[in-house]
């Protein structure tokens, strides 16, 4: 019967995943109810970058910039304007991680959301007690691991990249939003 | 290509237009603001398109990755957002829209290719050599790090390994190491709560460093001990199973696995029935009370393992907020048998079962906004029958094993930033670590004559530091003395230098 107990296993992988979807934490739309529950409408504000945008993104966030735009939706209460909600992509260990920023109109962060984790370890950042660190930063914190922000070990790539990821939107807010 | 953008500018001008009128015959009209934010994306586009029409007429034309969403497209909306007439590319963080919003494709759709290694060189004692101080060079580890997306919910992972530069049949290669599949699986991931690990080689999940063992991540030279003997890293097996979250901090992971097997020869040593050499050959242990269970991992290839029997491994991860900065993991690997098929004493006696129990639980602390650090690990070892072990019924009375094994660490390290030199900031991480362990506790039973000579109750003093370039990058100098209980202590103090890397 030892044939069972090998011939099981993908039995199972087959019969669970089959059904299963592309699995996401959050979708856009669910992120952004999440982070503004108040607001009546989002518009897109999306940016593709002029290269003055990218040299000023760089030299506030000390970050690379590796996109050509950034995917941005302004968050209205009836037509007051209540943030920004963006949508960003950073590398974990290998993979890609999808996330979003919401900022306050004064670019202050309100919310960081993992909308799709992929990486086999690492996913302790996707716990509200480490995003919730990034809740009331600005382009004026240092956001750097293990200062302002707790680094997880055991997760250290997919910390450190999404940290990255945030201290570069802050610097797209000032560039490029406010 | 000139062509092409114009028209683009075109169509897209023409949507604004068609935007504004169809807007104004719909009930609820867009506000001023909302016009003004879109004249000011569609200015900002019109820009840059513009500035890339420039720069194509001074430079010779190269390929511009074209973006997926054409104005033709009709943009993706969220639920509620009214519809906007201008040229964005879907909403929903689709695909084709990270070429230009995200992370540029790979020229391999799907595929990432990381690496890390590990190259040390030194001076250490040879206790085979009545403890001499010799100088070497090892390039212990490079690892190349395939991953391939099939989708978004099942990926690929593997490693292949180079050890100590690699292994060559030529004689003037002079290459003694080896080329490996030390990983290999695919991930479904059902859920956060629930994902399943294909059959394949993975991991056990035992302690940190056997998961985690970029030479990023920890300080010294070679690994820490603990991982050598009694968690024999790299402890990769033939191997399936589960993971995900309890809840937020918590989360658990559970493995089958090929059973660690007591025998320690090469692969001469087996007979094609997979069992060792027939008696009176003798084979050496893959459970003793000098190495732990360093030569006790099973085979990963070819149907070759010695017994039918099947290991559990169970793992809890914790990052406890109460505790800020701390994270750790509790694991239980469990074999109902590590003796092979055929097993016998030296005196011609067969060997019976024998059940394998391994504890482990370790922390990291990194006390916030400060440069201080603490790791803690301890590991034992409980075996059922040790008198079916080989390595007490080996004719070797030195090597006894008792009814377990244990050890125990403790390391404290500060970060400290060095400056910025040659475009990234540099740290510094001094640290010490001691280690004790006990491969040789009392309950012995076999045929052997139990006359151990101390060498299996060591205690180690690691010091050293760890300067990081960047957090990719490390060099590293070692200084470790090791103690046990011989006549003449262990001659085994090692000064060794060291490079580590790791990119992705």
């Amino acid at each position: 019967m030892s044939w069972v107990r090998w011939a099981a296993p993908p039995a199972i992988v087959i019969s669970i995943a089959a059904p299963a979807h592309a699995f996401r934490y959050l979708s856009v739309e669910q992120a952004q109810k999440l982070a503004f529950p108040d607001a009546t409408r989002f518009v897109e504000a999306h940016v593709i970058f002029t290269p003055s945008d990218v040299a000023g993104i760089e030299r506030r966030s000390g970050q690379k910039v590796r996109a050509r735009g950034q995917q941005v939706w302004r968050a209205l209460t009836d037509d007051r304007l209540v943030g920004f909600f963006v949508v960003d992509y950073v590398i974990g260990k290998h993979l890609v991680i999808d996330y979003a920023v919401a900022l306050d109109p004064s670019g202050r962060v309100g919310h960081v959301e993992i909308l799709e984790y992929r990486e086999s370890y690492g996913g302790e950042i996707s716990n509200r007690s480490w995003l919730s660190q990034f809740v009331g930063k600005t382009s004026r914190d240092p956001l750097e691991l293990d200062q302002d922000i707790r680094n997880i070990s055991g997760a250290t790539l997919s910390s450190r990249h999404v940290t990255e990821g945030v201290k570069r939107i802050l610097a797209l807010y000032e560039t490029c939003l406010r | 290509m000139l062509a092409a953008r114009t028209i683009w500018i075109s169509i897209m001008v023409g949507a604004l237009l068609l935007a504004g009128s169809v807007g104004s015959a719909q009930a609820q009209s867009p506000t001023n603001q909302e016009l003004l934010d879109k004249m000011k994306a569609m200015e900002q586009r019109i820009q840059t398109l513009e500035g890339q029409l420039e720069q194509q007429k001074k430079a010779a034309p190269v390929p511009v990755p074209v973006p997926a969403a054409t104005p033709a497209a009709a943009p993706a909306t969220a639920p509620g957002t009214q519809p906007l007439a201008q040229t964005s590319p879907p909403a929903s963080a689709a695909a084709p829209s990270k070429d230009i919003f995200g992370i540029l494709p790979s020229p391999i759709n799907g595929l990432k290719l990381g690496a890390y290694g590990e190259v040390k060189f030194g001076t250490q004692q040879n206790p085979d050599h009545n403890g001499q101080w010799q100088t070497g060079f090892d390039m212990a580890r490079f690892v190349l790090l395939p991953t391939f997306q099939f989708t978004d919910s099942i990926i690929f992972n593997s490693e292949i390994e180079f050890e100590h530069a690699g292994s060559g049949f030529d004689e003037d290669d002079k290459l003694h190491g080896t080329a490996e599949v030390e990983q290999l699986y695919v991930d479904f991931k059902v859920s956060p709560y629930f994902n399943i690990r294909s059959p394949g080689i993975d991991l056990v999940p035992i302690g940190y460093i056997n998961q985690h063992h970029e030479p990023t991540l920890f300080y010294s030279v070679n690994r820490p001990e603990l991982a050598n003997r009694l968690v024999p890293t790299t402890w990769a097996a033939p191997s399936f199973g589960v993971y995900g979250k309890i809840v937020d901090d918590l989360s658990y992971q559970f493995q089958v696995s090929s059973s660690l097997e007591d025998f320690g020869s090469g692969f001469d040593a087996r007979t094609s029935g997979n069992s060792p050499a027939p008696f009176p050959t003798g084979y050496a242990p893959g459970i003793s009370g000098l190495d732990g269970l360093e030569f006790a991992r099973p085979p990963r290839g070819d149907f070759a393992q010695l017994s039918n029997d099947l290991a559990y491994t169970f793992r809890l991860n914790y990052t406890p907020p109460f505790i800020p900065g701390l994270a750790g993991s509790t694991s239980v690997y469990f074999t109902p048998n590590t003796t092979p098929r055929d097993a016998y004493s030296d005196t011609g006696l067969p060997l019976h079962h024998s059940s394998l129990t391994l504890l482990d639980s370790e922390f990291r602390y990194r006390l916030p906004g400060t440069g201080f650090e603490a790791r803690g690990e301890y590991v034992q070892v409980f075996f059922g029958s040790p008198k079916n072990l080989r390595a007490n019924n080996d004719s070797n009375p030195a090597n006894n094993v008792g009814r377990t094994m244990y050890g125990l660490s403790a390391e404290v390290a500060y970060h400290f930033p060095i400056g910025t030199y040659l475009g990234s900031a540099w740290e510094a991480v001094p640290f010490y670590r001691y280690t004790y362990e006990d491969l040789q506790t009392s309950g012995f039973q076999g045929s052997d004559v139990n006359a151990p000579t101390g060498a299996g109750k060591l205690q180690f003093h690691t010091v050293g530091v760890a300067v990081y370039p960047t957090p990719q990058l490390v060099l590293k100098l070692t200084y470790e003395k090791v103690l046990d209980q011989q006549h003449g202590g262990a001659k085994s103090d090692s000064v060794l230098g060291g490079l580590g890397f790791f990119f992705y």
